[in-house]
């Protein structure tokens, strides 16, 4: 391990993290004096019941003044606006944002907005342009992906100009994450399984890219033991509550390790095909992650070779030579793609032209692979990567990734 | 109180002149660099006309200002920042840090991973920015220097390696 001659760490959000989290929201919300809190979240989460055991959970001294489950699957800023509006209108002082990583971009968005007292979301997007506190925000995820419930980050759509709006400051950090496996025990097999790989590419890209520093590391390599040892019991058993209470903390801890190294050109590429083709994130980025990691071998295998331990186990990493043990974190991934792909009857997709939308359509196709490469120039994690990538570099990764096709490591230009 | 000294914070001078000069000279060589090199001509194409960006230090400079003008035209713009709307900062949170980079030290996105720098404005256009930067310090830089300079150094053809190199030097101490 390399020390970087300057790094910073933040991580200020409470975890409560348990098979009862749920029940420590009153007084949570008590200590924060918010009493009167709005509930963010999407139609998928209400139908499953999930808003019902929320409520459950909540006493009478916790008034919810308003449950808003208009999200979209991409948070986008008409939605943060006019939940804004409605957080003002009935009189709320929290938030309660229940969901996948959607819900919280957007429930950060309404906080902005309701803290600022402003009507102009555009005006803090970027890096920290936030310069105050927010109001108290809870965030209970539905899923064991993003980490967005601890994150400095925010993704928000601006639908009208076809773009992106990233907001970074540690004020976006929530009060606290909630993490109760009763919110993802209902998870259908293949979101499971998208949105753990979701997780996986937050740690080793935080372990891999440029802003990587001790501390994300450790929580990154915690991050991928938790996920490699749960992932496939909990696909095979989606009741198993341990399980899914380890891939929700293996998703946290991932999201404070790249909330503090960012990410890289797996996060590139895949936000691009995101934003072009409205592919499910986690899909792309399941796919895309062997992808990244071969791009980078040659300027991060003794960090790559480390991974093959919190992935494989101790007895695989022994058993392999140290010259051997990057390639094989690499085929390990690979491998787990295989095998979650097998466990959920192909639906989870293995390459890009596999990633379906709900009537069964690929939502990625082989003509929109320019504009993907072209779109990903403009994401700002492209700085993170090791190597730099230019739009060709960009063009054959999607190329190979489209089809399923190995990356021949003798076409990456080297710096 | 009077009976204590008063003590000045002290000031690098030397290190500021020189990051003064060097932002001077690198303005023009992005001027000069737009009007003669295919790759830097594309990245502002893709910019909005009247649209200005700075590099510099936090908190008093010394700064770059580079804007393209309502006809497309590519501007240095010199070294203030008084009386001009500013649609993109790249800025350092120090002149050190700011002096790290221009001494070869570290190059741009290592700085920007270590949190040494901050970006005020639209993420895709810092993005085409920072590239107009490495292009030109390959331009400006013997290529021992710019490879500490950029991620990776480029394998461009010849003509972009000598005629286009000499151009944008010719016209950067010319200010054309």
């Amino acid at each position: 391990m390399v020390i970087p001659d300057y790094y910073e760490f933040s991580s200020r959000a409470l975890i409560m993290a348990g098979h009862d989290a749920l029940e420590q929201i009153p007084g949570l919300l008590l200590s924060m004096d918010a009493q009167k809190p709005m509930v963010i979240t999407d139609q998928g989460v209400r139908r499953a019941g999930l808003v019902d055991i929320l409520l459950q959970a909540l006493d009478s001294r916790i008034t919810v003044k308003t449950i808003q489950d208009d999200v979209p699957a991409d948070s986008d800023l008409k939605t943060v606006h006019t939940l804004a509006g409605e957080y003002k209108k009935y009189g709320c002082n929290a938030i309660i944002a229940l969901g996948g990583g959607s819900v919280m971009d957007t429930a950060k968005g309404v906080n902005i907005l309701v803290s600022a007292s402003s009507d102009n979301l555009l005006a803090f997007s970027g890096a920290n342009a936030l310069t105050h506190t927010l109001n108290p925000l809870v965030a209970v995820p539905t899923t064991a992906g993003t980490g967005s419930e601890v994150t400095r980050v925010a993704v928000i759509s601006d639908t009208d100009n076809l773009r992106k709006l990233l907001f970074t400051s540690d004020f976006l950090i929530p009060d606290a994450a909630i993490l109760d496996p009763r919110m993802t025990l209902t998870l259908p097999a293949p979101v499971t399984a998208a949105t753990a790989m979701d997780a996986l590419s937050h740690a080793v890209e935080a372990c891999l890219c440029l802003g990587r520093n001790p501390l994300s590391t450790a929580h990154a390599h915690e991050a991928i033991a938790l996920i490699s040892h749960n992932l496939l019991p909990v696909i095979r058993q989606p009741d198993h509550k341990p399980g899914r209470l380890a891939l929700a903390t293996g998703a946290a801890l991932a999201g404070m390790a790249f909330s503090n190294s960012m990410v890289g050109m797996v996060h590139t590429l895949g936000h691009a095909a995101g934003s072009v083709c409205h592919a499910a994130h986690g899909a792309c980025m399941a796919v895309l992650l062997p992808y990244g990691m071969v791009y980078n071998l040659h300027k991060t295998q003794p960090l790559l070779a480390d991974l093959l331990l919190p992935m494989a186990g101790a007895d695989v990493y022994a058993r392999t030579q140290p010259a051997d043990r990057a390639q094989k974190a690499i085929d390990w991934v690979d491998r787990m793609n295989q095998r979650l792909h097998q466990a959920t009857a192909g639906a989870h997709a293995v390459c890009l032209r596999e990633i379906k939308s709900q009537d069964g359509k690929s939502r990625v196709t082989g003509h929109l692979l320019p504009k993907i490469a072209h779109t990903a120039l403009g994401d700002g994690s492209i700085f993170y990567n090791p190597e730099d990538l230019d739009y060709d570099d960009c063009l054959m990764v999607l190329e190979a990734a489209f089809d399923g096709a190995p990356l021949d490591p003798s076409r990456v230009k080297k710096g | 109180m009077t009976d204590f000294m008063e003590i000045s914070p002290g000031r690098h001078h030397g290190k500021r002149l020189y990051l003064a000069c060097m932002l001077w000279f690198f303005g023009r060589a992005v001027q000069a660099a737009a009007r003669v090199d295919d790759g830097v001509k594309s990245e502002f194409a893709a910019m909005p006309d009247n649209f200005t960006f700075c590099l510099g230090a936090f908190p008093s400079g010394p700064y770059m200002v580079v804007g393209k003008d309502a006809h497309g035209r590519v501007r240095h713009l010199g070294s203030s920042l008084a009386d001009r709307t500013i649609h993109l900062h790249l800025m350092f949170k120090h002149p050190a840090l700011l002096f790290r980079v221009f001494a070869f030290q570290e190059n741009t996105p290592v700085a920007n991973a270590r949190n040494r720098l901050y970006v005020l404005g639209d993420v895709p256009q810092a993005c085409a920015v920072v590239r107009i930067i490495d292009m030109v310090q390959v331009f400006l830089l013997p290529r021992f220097l710019a490879k500490r300079a950029v991620k990776r150094y480029p394998a461009w053809p010849l003509k972009r390696r000598t005629l286009i190199r000499a151009q944008v030097y010719a016209r950067a101490f010319a200010g054309l």
